[in-house]
């Protein structure tokens, strides 16, 4: 006891100075293995959906289309033709064949499942093929596709098609808008961080088959006008081993959901009209809506995407502004700060809602016509494939050959609810694949985005 | 001629006391291996003195510094371990729907409007005979769009049904626990038939004003195995993130899936399903385990789609006058008997007993190398639970689960209880039938649970939960007005 117990001032440094060096090594060993605990998520690969060339939607199909609903009065005909010519949709954009073919109005379970089927197994028989991952290697399975649940899951469709083992975690989402590819990014993320070597395959989609609305509400034929046929494969892994296969790396993820708020709740809504015809209401709140959710969405991002720089200097440009604003009211009211998102994202991938919607987030962001070009070209080229216009989107920049090793990629959406969901990535190497785009691509930026069709259908905008 | 009862009987005795000694052996060895231990070092040590051990103890040099790294290494590789354990995940409480009686289906409405319906006599009399058979009460509930001739399968009737349901069971829920909707940190929700846009996760949040960063996801098409998928989804979310509750809905909405025509196959879900939904509030918080009444060991999935008869057994189509509706096929029992072996593999070795796992592991081989003709052994599975809660999708499946498993009638009482008071209400009915365990007053600290859940796909999912307290008899609850006239004796057939 004796020996143990004595201490004189050497020795109390020599314990302190141990105590320190302990301390230091143990938590240096303890962040090796908490770093190492952290699961990584990279995105192996993708593939978008192109559909066959005799689904082209061409203006002259969609005026074909929109003149057999006999319900529709001249002047409802005029503004849904206004809609179309004026969207920035161009002529070679895909419908489901039951709307080509005339049945848009009794779409059997048989054409819903068909258009679906088509799009999930020719993205996954290519993606499978491109990586070489077999089906019976993976772990974990998501669908979403908001407007088609059919029992049973569109999950157990595709494990049934491609045989899969019996202990694949499925999970198929459902109702949850155009902004669900974050959603389910982040269930994936979620389940890698629970276990290791894990291989997931997400297919994100939309059902437009039996969605079509046959009444004469103007609010629910918008969707009419602009979803298109569209949909990505996507695999992500937490392997460190695929690492140097992988495309991206996901470095952040971010949901604002604003459905505490009535008119948000409301604002895009499944509903039945007057009639009792189902259709995709857009209320006239949407855009101010939008902006709530991005703004929500945006104070979570930024602290996580900007460089420290970017956000000292909003912040005295901020407390600049509040000291101008209360000498000079008139002059400054009005004008907000801004944040320069392109000092911490080089690519931005923002959901095709609509050229309105395009110009609005990008003005937000401080975007130029160069930034905004992937989102604009893939609403000319594609139209409004909802929760899947990212990714074309992403294959626009992939095949243009913009995307290059460290770059960072933000991926921003907007869906019914109403969420605003974005996520981060790392490119992880020079990206040069063509994808969807590859036959196309030397087209674009086409000359002009006006309508070819404006000399036929141009009398619409007059008057 | 007659077998004389008593040798057997003393046979049998016999074979159980062999049985017991058996399991008590196996499944205690480490402690028996240990006992001769200590008493060997216990005899020394006495037999050694008290002054030698304290010369021992001065003999024993030791360093400040070696003290100090010892007891760190110990305290860091306590931490590494601690840390590394996956976190509980705590059931706080959870709540049923009660339909109110102006719902409710009794045969005579329902053979009724069956028959102002759809005029084909013999769809009537099918539906008829599957109901005197199904093992349903009178006391079952449909939705009240549903009570109309012909049905109102509306979206606005199907959306009223799914906030009646749901946001009854939520402030139900919420009123038990005490929690504020603010404090929600995630959000699942099931319902396989009914999935509008924006989804009833959303409807949820709109309806209480959760927060804007909270994690929802809204599964559906998942059948009636979906409730424990949203289960281990909200597990996995809760190993993620520390400090969090999830709140978990398990629905089926009725309204917008009455089927009008005349196959047959397609009019059993008619005859079964009926209203319901439950509302579970899960936790991985520290505090929350003092008062939390189950924690969830296991979850395990099992899906059998990859072979195609079980994948078309529960479908969802068309029949040949375009109406749409879920066909049942005729092998079901049997591919639930195939989903749930396949599932009791995986579940086995987890909750097994070490006396069960070596007889099944001895018979395996055996059946391997000596002889093809032994019989397999079944495990026990009665000695791994207390309670068994079996999804009540039908007398069949409950009879089935209950032949296979080698279970009482006193097991399967609350599955079949559930079946009688409330019908098939599809994923919810787990959570029906742990109510009625818990209203029965059998629930106590440490009993061990196995929920199991089928679904279309096919799918067999199980989730073991333990008991953390002895469970007060409920006053109120789904079964409060009816538990005391339980258990019911349901007839094979009902006559009216």
């Amino acid at each position: 006891m004796h020996t143990v117990l004595s201490v004189d001032a050497m020795d109390l440094l020599w314990m302190i100075a141990t105590v320190l060096f302990l301390y230091s090594s143990l938590s240096f060993l303890w962040k090796a293995f908490d770093c190492r605990r952290n699961q990584n998520c990279y995105l192996f690969d993708y593939v978008c959906y192109k559909p066959s060339d005799d689904r082209k939607l061409s203006t002259e199909l969609c005026s074909d289309v929109i003149k057999r609903n006999k319900r529709l009065s001249m002047p409802d005909y005029k503004f849904l033709l206004k809609v179309v010519v004026n969207s920035g949709i161009s002529e070679e954009t895909y419908g489901p064949r039951s709307i080509i073919e005339g049945r848009e109005e009794s779409p059997t379970l048989d054409d819903c499942d068909d258009e679906v089927d088509d799009c999930m197994y020719s993205t996954l028989d290519e993606l499978f093929h491109r990586t070489g991952i077999s089906p019976g290697d993976v772990d974990v399975l998501v669908v979403n596709i908001s407007m088609f649940a059919p029992a049973p899951s569109l999950t157990s469709r595709i494990v049934n098609r491609y045989k899969m083992r019996e202990d694949v975690k499925t999970f198929n989402l459902s109702g949850m808008g155009s902004s669900a590819s974050p959603i389910a990014i982040d269930l994936v993320n979620n389940v890698f961080e629970t276990r290791k070597r894990t291989l997931a395959v997400v297919i994100t989609s939309e059902s437009i088959a039996p969605n079509w609305y046959c009444g004469t509400d103007k609010s629910m034929m918008l969707g009419n006008c602009l979803f298109r046929s569209g949909g990505c494969s996507f695999m992500l892994t937490n392997d460190p081993s695929l690492k140097h296969r992988a495309k991206m790396r996901l470095k952040c993820l971010v949901r604002a959901h604003s459905g505490a708020n009535d008119d948000a709740y409301s604002c895009a809504m499944q509903n039945e009209d007057t009639d009792g015809r189902v259709g995709f209401h857009l209320s006239k709140s949407l855009p101010k809506v939008a902006v709530r959710a991005f703004t929500e969405n945006l104070q979570a991002l930024a602290p996580k995407v900007l460089p420290v720089g970017e956000l000292a200097l909003y912040v005295i440009r901020g407390l600049r502004h509040r000291l101008r604003r209360s000498k000079e009211t008139k002059a400054y009211a009005g004008t907000a700060v801004r944040v320069n998102f392109k000092s911490g994202v080089e690519h931005f991938c923002l959901h095709t809602g609509g050229a309105a919607v395009i110009d609005a987030v990008g003005s937000a962001l401080g975007l130029n016509k160069y930034d905004v070009e992937p989102a604009r070209m893939t609403l000319h080229r594609w139209g409004n494939t909802s929760a899947s216009s990212l990714w074309y989107v992403l294959g626009y920049m992939e095949a243009k050959k913009r995307l290059r090793r460290k770059d960072r990629v933000l991926m921003l959406s907007f869906g019914a609810g109403f969420k605003c969901n974005s996520c981060l990535w790392e490119v992880l190497r020079d990206l040069e694949d063509g994808g969807a785009w590859e036959d196309c691509i030397q087209a674009y930026p086409p000359q002009s985005l006006v309508n070819p069709f404006m000399d036929k259908f141009g009398w619409v905008n007059e008057a | 001629m007659p077998r004389a009862p008593f040798p057997e009987l003393s046979s049998s005795v016999r074979l159980k006391y062999v049985k017991l000694g058996y399991q008590y052996l196996v499944n205690n060895f480490v402690a028996f291996l240990l006992i001769p231990v200590m008493i060997a070092v216990s005899l020394v040590l006495v037999r050694r003195g008290p002054d030698e051990i304290m010369a021992l103890w001065h003999s024993l040099q030791l360093d400040l510094t070696q003290v100090l790294f010892s007891v760190f290494l110990l305290v860091f590789v306590a931490a590494v371990y601690f840390v590394s354990r996956p976190r509980p995940v705590y059931l706080v409480d959870y709540a049923c729907f009660k339909p109110p009686t102006t719902c409710r289906v009794p045969f005579a409405t329902f053979m009724e409007h069956a028959w102002l319906i759809n005029w084909d006599e013999k769809s009537v009399q099918f539906q008829t005979r599957i109901l005197e058979r199904s093992g349903l009460g009178e006391e079952t509930c449909l939705p009240p769009a549903s009570h109309y001739i012909p049905p109102n399968p509306t979206m606005e009737a199907s959306r009223a049904e799914a906030q009646l349901v749901i946001f009854s069971a939520i402030d139900d829920l919420l009123k038990k626990t005490g929690l504020w909707p603010k404090n929600i940190d995630i959000l699942v929700v099931n319902c396989s038939l009914f999935s509008p846009t924006p989804s009833l996760s959303s409807m949820i949040i709109n309806k209480y004003e959760l927060r804007s960063n909270i994690r929802s996801f809204n599964l559906s098409g998942m059948g009636c195995s979906a409730g424990l998928i949203s289960i281990d989804l909200a597990r996995d979310l809760l190993q993620v993130h520390p400090r969090s509750n999830a709140l978990v809905i398990s629905t089926e909405i009725i309204t917008p899936n009455s089927y009008t025509g005349n196959q047959r196959s397609m009019l059993l879900p008619n005859c079964l399903f009926r209203m319901g939904a439950a509302a579970i509030l899960l936790s991985n918080r520290r505090r929350d385990a003092r008062r939390a009444k189950y924690r969830l060991l296991h979850v395990v999935r099992t899906h059998k789609g990859a072979d195609d008869r079980a994948y078309r057994c529960v479908y969802q189509e068309e029949d040949a006058e375009g109406h749409t509706g879920i066909s049942l096929s005729k092998n079901l029992m049997a591919i639930a008997g195939e989903a749930l072996k396949s599932n009791i593999t995986t579940i086995g070795p987890l909750v097994l007993p070490m006396s069960e796992q070596l007889l099944f592991f001895l018979t395996l081989v055996g059946r391997k190398l000596i002889n093809h003709k032994w019989k397999p052994y079944v495990p026990d599975f009665k000695l791994a639970f207390e309670h068994f809660c079996i999804h009540a999708g039908g007398r069949a499946v409950i009879d089935e689960l209950q032949n296979n498993l080698q279970l009482t009638a006193e097991h399967v009482e609350a599955s079949r209880m559930t079946l009688h008071r409330f019908g098939n209400t599809s994923s919810s009915s787990l959570w029906y039938e742990l109510s009625y365990i818990e209203s029965k007053g059998r629930m106590r600290r440490g009993h061990r649970v196995w929920q199991i859940g089928f679904g279309s796909g096919f799918k067999c999912n199980s989730a073991v939960w333990k008991c953390l307290r002895t469970v007060e008899t409920l006053v109120d609850g789904p079964w409060a007005d009816c538990i005391n006239r339980c258990p019911v004796d349901i007839p094979d057939v009902v006559k009216p």
